[in-house]
């Protein structure tokens, strides 16, 4: 996980105490995360951004309620709300989540690179369409397992009590769904450059 | 003896979710297993790129969020 100088616990506390600068430090820390497991869902880039503000009133409420102890966790905790949201969503409208392949021209792309040549930053736009594509057309229970460890920063553990199978049957899905995806990408002719993806 | 892992440990390792003995392990069998060294380098690689993968929200709805968050007070005196 990646190391802040000041941590989300520490962000709150101030934010509790009245400092919206806290706040608004901690909404553009996890913002996309946090949009990209609700986009994953939902595949509407409309929809996504009005559940994105649906999950950030809840937070905002129970914060400033003092509802708030999930202490040291708050990315998992938010990408619950928001995870809970989205599904809640199709349970209402009566509609599952289809797996089509996008046409490209709704979606908010708007990935951020420094200093990369226009043809190489257009490789990488055209290869991140394209796995976000190959993520919803994983099955369910792979897709589901990827996002609650990769963007819900869930650990394999709470992802087993989660979904009430065991951690084996979560590593094992995991497992599956990085090996389909990289096997897509290969069937498909995806460059691993890694010029293009640094580590 | 060096020990045998699967992908799975693997997977865990690349998600930082091992012991600190198990991780040594780990990188000791890197260095000794091709097989294992090539399933690492394809796991990490996909991995790597999922980490690249996010969309981000307008602009219009992240200001939303924070006049939410401003004008709370005035929400909650109602």
């Amino acid at each position: 996980m990646r190391k802040y100088a000041i941590s989300d616990s520490q962000l709150i506390s101030q934010y509790k105490n009245g400092n919206e600068d806290a706040f608004t430090e901690l909404v553009n820390r996890h913002k996309n995360k946090i949009y990209t497991t609700i986009y994953l869902i939902v595949k509407d880039t409309y929809l996504a951004e009005d559940l994105l503000q649906e999950t950030y009133v809840k937070v905002v409420n129970t914060i400033k309620s003092g509802r708030y102890n999930e202490e040291g966790k708050f990315l998992p905790w938010v990408t619950r709300i928001a995870h809970n949201l989205a599904i809640d969503h199709f349970r209402k409208a009566k509609r599952y989540p289809m797996i089509v392949m996008e046409d490209g021209s709704n979606i908010f792309n708007t990935l951020e690179f420094s200093e990369d040549s226009i043809e190489s930053r257009k490789i990488q736009q055209d290869t991140h369409a394209l796995l976000r594509d190959l993520i919803k057309e994983l099955p369910d229970s792979q897709r589901e397992v990827l996002m609650m460890r990769h963007y819900m920063q869930m650990s394999f553990q709470e992802i087993a009590e989660a979904t009430d199978v065991s951690i084996n049957t979560a590593l094992g899905r995991m497992r599956y769904a990085l090996i389909n995806l990289r096997k897509k990408m290969t069937k498909l002719n995806i460059a691993y450059d890694q010029n293009l993806y640094p580590r | 003896m060096i020990k045998t892992f699967t992908q799975d440990d693997l997977i865990r390792y690349i998600y930082q979710e091992t012991t600190a003995e198990e991780s040594i392990e780990i990188e000791t069998a890197l260095i000794f297993d091709e097989a294992l060294s090539d399933s690492y380098n394809e796991l990490s690689r996909t991995v790597g790129l999922l980490k690249q993968v996010q969309v981000k929200p307008s602009e219009g709805t992240v200001d939303r969020i924070l006049s939410y968050s401003k004008s709370y007070d005035l929400h909650a005196l109602r």
